[in-house]
């Protein structure tokens, strides 16, 4: 087992290869393979975690990773440059989050709670989770919220993107995100002074 | 477990973790199921230059239009007479008595087919009244 401090130390594309490098490769047929190659090593992590914070097993985010990339690789194409490359990437695995989320709910019959639930078991008893008590309480704190406030917690909080970005690819105002990130921190505050 | 714990006291730290090299093997997996898929279908005009292929859309517009244009252009009208005679009675009878507002007028019509065996239910009027339509309206015409 892998933790993501141990996958950072692993040597990765540099991030200097700029998207503008990849897509003009990838519009050459001659080099579109290796340019798709050099975006996944670029942008895997990013989204991976992404996702995994959102499912919590591993195998889902798996899954949902590599449906992701292939939609990119289908739809790289039609892809417009004046966005850019991983707002679009973090949109892309963004949906596929909340509609595998929901689809869980739907197949199931599970109201908000259980999903909330089955997802919260999975932090107490997956062999690849690990940490101290305090950490699993937060990320059971992060569980009780909705979906879509997670989704903005977890990007402003884990992975420090700006408000500006986080609006770019949710296409919610500055302001709702402001507000929905600082009553997600109030809710998890809340729910940490819980016993 | 502190009762006034914030957020900024919980140190940042990911407590998920992947298989051993995942993130080496991930790649390869995603590019063989990408060549599974087969080449990413690149469109025809995915070679034009940018500004060519803004253009290219409104030009399809134009180019559709013209066509319609042309394909309609030299196709005759049907005379209306025509196209009326193609409707049956019935059919005309139907829309009149659905739609139509008949007004005192329209009992005029009556002179031309006053010889003809109409009942008062297919006329939708009664006997007396259209009498009195008729009168007036012969009365209207006189030439005094």
């Amino acid at each position: 087992m892998q933790s993501k401090a141990a996958e950072a130390a692993l040597p990765l594309l540099p991030d200097s290869v700029e998207d503008k490098e990849l897509l003009e490769k990838f519009a050459n047929p001659e080099s579109r393979n290796l340019a798709f190659n050099q975006l996944i090593r670029k942008y895997q992590q990013k989204i991976y975690w992404h996702i995994r914070k959102m499912v919590i097993d591993h195998d889902d985010a798996d899954d949902l990773t590599q449906e992701v990339f292939i939609k990119v690789w289908k739809n790289l194409e039609n892809f417009r440059q004046d966005a850019q490359l991983y707002t679009w990437l973090y949109r892309i695995a963004t949906n596929e989050c909340l509609t595998f989320l929901s689809s869980k709910r739907r197949k199931f019959f599970l109201p908000i709670n259980d999903v909330a639930a089955e997802l919260t078991e999975k932090i107490d008893s997956s062999p690849d989770i690990s940490g101290d008590e305090i950490q699993l309480k937060l990320q059971k704190a992060l569980l009780r919220l909705p979906d879509k406030q997670r989704l903005v917690f977890n990007m402003k909080y884990y992975d420090e993107l700006k408000y500006e970005e986080i609006s770019a690819i949710l296409g919610t105002s500055v302001g709702a995100l402001k507000a929905s990130y600082h009553l997600a921190v109030k809710k998890i505050e809340e729910f940490l002074k819980q016993d | 477990m502190k009762k006034d714990l914030k957020l900024n006291d919980i140190p940042k730290h990911n407590i998920y973790e992947v298989p051993d090299k995942y993130f080496d093997r991930l790649p390869t997996q995603i590019m063989e199921r990408t060549a599974a898929a087969g080449p990413s279908p690149a469109p025809w005009f995915a070679n034009l230059q940018r500004p060519l292929r803004l253009a290219l859309a409104p030009l399809m517009v134009v180019l559709v239009l013209g066509v319609l244009y042309l394909v309609n252009f030299n196709k005759e009208p049907k005379q209306p007479e025509l196209q009326l005679s193609a409707v049956a009675d019935a059919e005309i009878v139907d829309y009149l008595s659905t739609y139509a507002v008949l007004e005192s007028a329209d009992f005029a019509e009556l002179n031309s087919i006053k010889q003809q065996e109409m009942t008062a239910e297919f006329l939708n009027v009664s006997p007396k009244a259209a009498a009195e339509e008729l009168e007036y309206y012969e009365l209207n015409t006189l030439d005094y």
